[in-house]
């Protein structure tokens, strides 16, 4: 039960929904699936004066383009996006990325665009009934940060926990925006700005309008894993994900994508392991040098209760079945799979 | 078809939502949310209002066929849709087969998660009228059920898509 009143927009295409958000401001907010916004709206961490639902759009069918990409309308709902026969053909990391987002229902509701457009969260913002008797934090415009009381204000170290962004930086995948001055295209890696306080480099009137995924180059091979305590209907601790090609009629690496999601503001890259595999054999050791590497180089943040150190280890573990994984894939084609650090 | 609709939020407007195959026409503010008109002005309180986040699954309805939480739908967004809740399950007083499973397992204790298991699992069987049991497990990862230790109900699934698993009660 959302307890305020507010004016209800729905427009009959993005083109629409998008002159609306311009000529509302920024007190406007965008709905798709509502699964993001709507709990916000309940314990008032967002007060939008106008929700703009795009509930009258349905989305068009993946489509397979003349180059080999995959186009993907953002508001095909996860659970599409999951059971899609083409998208777990061609781009399978996507799919099981957004088959692990949140619950059956969720996955239903939530489209890809919302997920990859979500906001940021941690445990004060998320926990308002601990809170609602003392002042807003940075995000909320007041003037105190409640989990890290040192940080000055305009920081805001809250986690963006998208599933599907770290499989869709590390596929290289672009997204089509559309706005006031038409349609531009953008990475999704350079969609998001890496600040807590507006995760998102989105002008207040652009929409993402579709996602498209690359085809993948000869000898792809692809790693996926969330990690998280319970396998179901909850935040990851961390989302990794890798994506690599070897070089041609070799056991070596020609390039590698390594991205972390949930432990930072944005998901982010591991560039150095990325160089470190770049070259190198995809064999065990290059493999636990690279873990070890993105361990080192990454700093996450505490969320959902893990701990930096916990977030770190369990990083170093996982990432490195998650390169073995993307190495096999990568390697399958010539029957010599790497079976010996398999534990 | 220019389907755009612009509501104040002072002001309530009239919706045409069909629920269990049955028209109703309520006076809805933007603010409301489905489970709020199906129990409230409907009057249909199977569907349960539950943590209104998201995380419980008490309040899982089928949106044209596909499981939504209707505590964060807007009811405004549900015109013109089919909706059936667990009230449609039984539309004539006979229990339908997977209520009959739940019976048979005792996959019902307090019963606060029962509704929104079953039309989880009605979708889910819809859609896979034999899973194994971990697809049961993915298809109920938004329903919470406190009392029962979810086994029972993985059995009533099973019992219901005719798995071999027996009644547990006669």
């Amino acid at each position: 039960m959302i307890l305020y009143e507010f004016d209800y927009e729905r427009p009959a295409s993005l083109e629409q929904a998008s002159a609306h958000l311009r000529r509302l401001g920024d007190s406007a907010r965008l709905a798709a699936g509502g699964t993001d916004l709507f709990p916000a709206m309940r314990v008032a961490n967002e007060r939008p004066a106008t929700v703009v639902s795009l509930g009258a759009l349905s989305p068009a069918p993946p489509t397979r383009q003349p180059d080999g990409a995959i186009r993907i309308d953002a508001l095909a709902r996860l659970a599409a996006v999951a059971n899609s026969e083409l998208i777990r053909e061609a781009v399978p990391m996507l799919a099981l990325a957004a088959s692990v987002v949140a619950s059956c229902p969720i996955r239903h509701m939530a489209t890809l665009g919302g997920n990859l457009c979500q906001d940021t969260r941690c445990l004060q913002l998320n926990q308002k009934h601990d809170y609602q008797f003392k002042p807003d934090c940075y995000k909320r415009g007041g003037a105190v940060c409640y989990p890290f009381p040192n940080n000055p204000p305009g920081t805001c170290w809250s986690v963006h926990l998208s599933d599907t962004a770290p499989a869709l930086i590390a596929l290289d995948a672009r997204v089509e925006i559309i706005g006031g001055a038409g349609s531009r295209w953008a990475s999704v890696e350079s969609l998001f700005s890496g600040s807590g306080m507006k995760p998102l480099r989105l002008a207040g009137d652009e929409i993402v309008r579709a996602i498209v995924v690359p085809a993948p180059a000869a000898r792809f091979g692809w790693g996926f894993r969330k990690s998280a305590r319970r396998g179901g209907l909850e935040y990851g601790a961390s989302v990794m994900s890798v994506a690599l090609t070897a070089a041609e009629a070799t056991q070596t690496c020609r390039s590698a994508r390594i991205v972390i999601g949930a432990i930072r503001e944005r998901p982010v890259r591991a560039l150095q392991a990325e160089q470190m595999l770049a070259g190198a054999a995809l064999d065990a050791e290059t493999i636990a040098q690279a873990a070890a590497a993105v361990a080192k180089e990454i700093s996450p943040l505490p969320h959902h209760g893990f701990t930096r150190s916990y977030i770190r280890d369990d990083i170093r573990v996982k990432i490195a079945r998650v390169l073995r994984e993307a190495a096999d894939r990568a390697l399958g084609a010539d029957g010599q799979k790497g079976e010996a650090d398999r534990g | 078809m220019d389907n755009a609709l612009r509501i104040k939020g002072t002001r309530s407007q009239v919706v045409e939502i069909c629920v269990n195959d049955e028209w109703h026409e309520v006076s809805v503010r933007p603010r409301h949310m489905l489970v709020e008109v199906l129990r409230e002005m409907i009057g249909l309180t199977g569907t349960k209002d539950g943590c209104e986040q998201g995380a419980c699954g008490a309040c899982t309805v089928l949106i044209e066929g596909a499981p939504a939480l209707s505590c964060m739908t807007l009811a405004v967004d549900c015109e013109g849709k089919h909706v059936r809740t667990v009230e449609g399950l039984a539309p004539d007083g006979r229990v339908s087969p997977i209520q009959q499973a739940f019976l048979d397992q005792g996959a019902v204790q307090c019963g606060f998660c029962t509704p929104g298991m079953l039309m989880s699992i009605t979708s889910l069987l819809e859609r896979n009228p034999r899973p194994t049991v971990p697809e049961i497990k993915k298809a109920l990862d938004g329903n919470l059920c406190r009392c029962t230790g979810y086994n029972a109900i993985v059995d009533a699934v099973l019992q219901a898509s005719g798995q071999g698993v027996e009644p547990l009660m006669k």
